[in-house]
């Protein structure tokens, strides 16, 4: 069952390349920031701030969800805590995609025709 | 060396700039962010880069983030003040409306605005109170704890007005008890319990004691016992819904 709070397409750029970030696997805050990085190629660069407001309302939506703390074995031995994508998360995730994909069919169709 | 000094600096720095952000994202997320933060620190040191500017787009980035994190929180705050008072206003209703059709009934007007600011008040505490826990079991027991001490202070209230009897004042004392022993466990479910326990177990043994002392086998004084009886173990029902949310983990 959908959250009251959840949020309606389209999402925002932060909460869609999160969940984008999160859709293969758990990760902590360094390691969307990381992955965000990479699947942007570098042009969306979000700080702590932006990372965990995000966070925090993506939760209260029910699109995310806090994993156990535990050790990154390819960082330092410190415990953090893992975000997760849940269900509802990648219903919205795959309801972006839909509406990105009907855009992006839209606007080739006025291009080529424009051609 | 200069750069570990300046890291140091900046995460301390940082450690402070958070603690700008509304208590309850700090409390949660403050953690974290502190850590992501190194990380990032940590990242720009490897990559033999200079941290002052990265220092000033993240000061900047989180003083953004404290002033959006703030303008929410009051947002929701005046939203939940607006709700309960509405609330309030229509528990209001059926003392106004029974004033109207009760015979004897004729409560002055600062009468109604002292139940109200009851009413209100109770809402309050019950909104900002439950919100700390999502067990249903925590708000649950929020909810009896305050239903029970708003009938029981009630109660008394009217006790000694009709009988001005300052005796009755005694009873608050529970009350007080609950207050301090709920400002003791910093809200939290397990001194919750027991502060609920704790004042279940007094009140009965003054209900008792009054009883006892009350000597006749009907009548006000053994109706206002029972009904403190009846406090009592609604006071202990919430007591062990606040045991069920401690032992469900959840905070």
């Amino acid at each position: 069952m959908a959250k009251k709070d959840a949020p309606q397409a389209p999402l925002t750029p932060a909460v869609l390349h999160i969940l984008l970030a999160l859709s293969t696997q758990e990760r902590h805050g360094y390691g969307i920031m990381k992955q965000v990085q990479a699947d942007s190629q570098g042009k969306v660069k979000m700080g702590p701030g932006t990372l965990y407001g995000s966070i925090g309302r993506m939760m209260e939506a029910g699109l995310i969800r806090e994993s156990v703390k535990r050790v990154d074995p390819e960082m330092d031995d410190e415990r953090r805590v893992y975000y997760g994508i849940t269900g509802e998360g990648r219903a919205a995730l795959a309801a972006e995609l839909r509406r990105y994909r009907g855009v992006v069919a839209v606007a080739e169709g006025r291009l080529s025709y424009g051609n | 060396m200069a750069t570990d000094v300046a890291d140091r600096r900046y995460r301390a720095w940082y450690a402070v700039l958070l603690r700008l952000y509304p208590r309850p994202f700090h409390e949660r997320f403050g953690e974290g962010m502190a850590q992501t933060f190194h990380d990032l620190c940590r990242e720009r040191r490897d990559a033999k880069r200079g941290l002052s500017g990265f220092a000033l787009w993240i000061l900047f980035e989180t003083l953004v983030g404290i002033i959006r994190e703030s303008t929410i929180r009051m947002t929701q705050m005046s939203r939940t003040i607006l709700r309960v008072a509405l609330v309030a206003l229509g528990l209001l209703m059926v003392p106004l409306v029974a004033s109207q059709v009760v015979d004897g009934w004729n409560w002055p007007p600062g009468a109604f605005v002292f139940v109200y600011v009851l009413f209100f008040a109770a809402g309050m505490a019950f909104a900002l109170i439950a919100r700390r826990m999502g067990a249903w079991s925590y708000k649950a027991g929020v909810g009896l704890a305050l239903a029970a001490g708003f009938v029981l202070g009630w109660g008394n209230m009217v006790h000694m007005t009709e009988k001005e009897n300052p005796a009755f004042l005694v009873y608050f004392g529970v009350l007080v008890m609950g207050g301090v022993g709920a400002w003791i466990a910093r809200l939290e479910a397990p001194g919750m319990a027991r502060a609920l326990y704790a004042m279940a177990v007094v009140l009965s043994a003054m209900a008792g004691t009054q009883l006892l002392l009350s000597g006749a086998p009907a009548g006000p004084d053994r109706n206002q016992a029972i009904g403190r009886f009846v406090c009592a173990a609604v006071f202990a029902a919430s007591g062990l819904l606040f045991r069920h949310a401690s032992l469900a983990g959840t905070k």
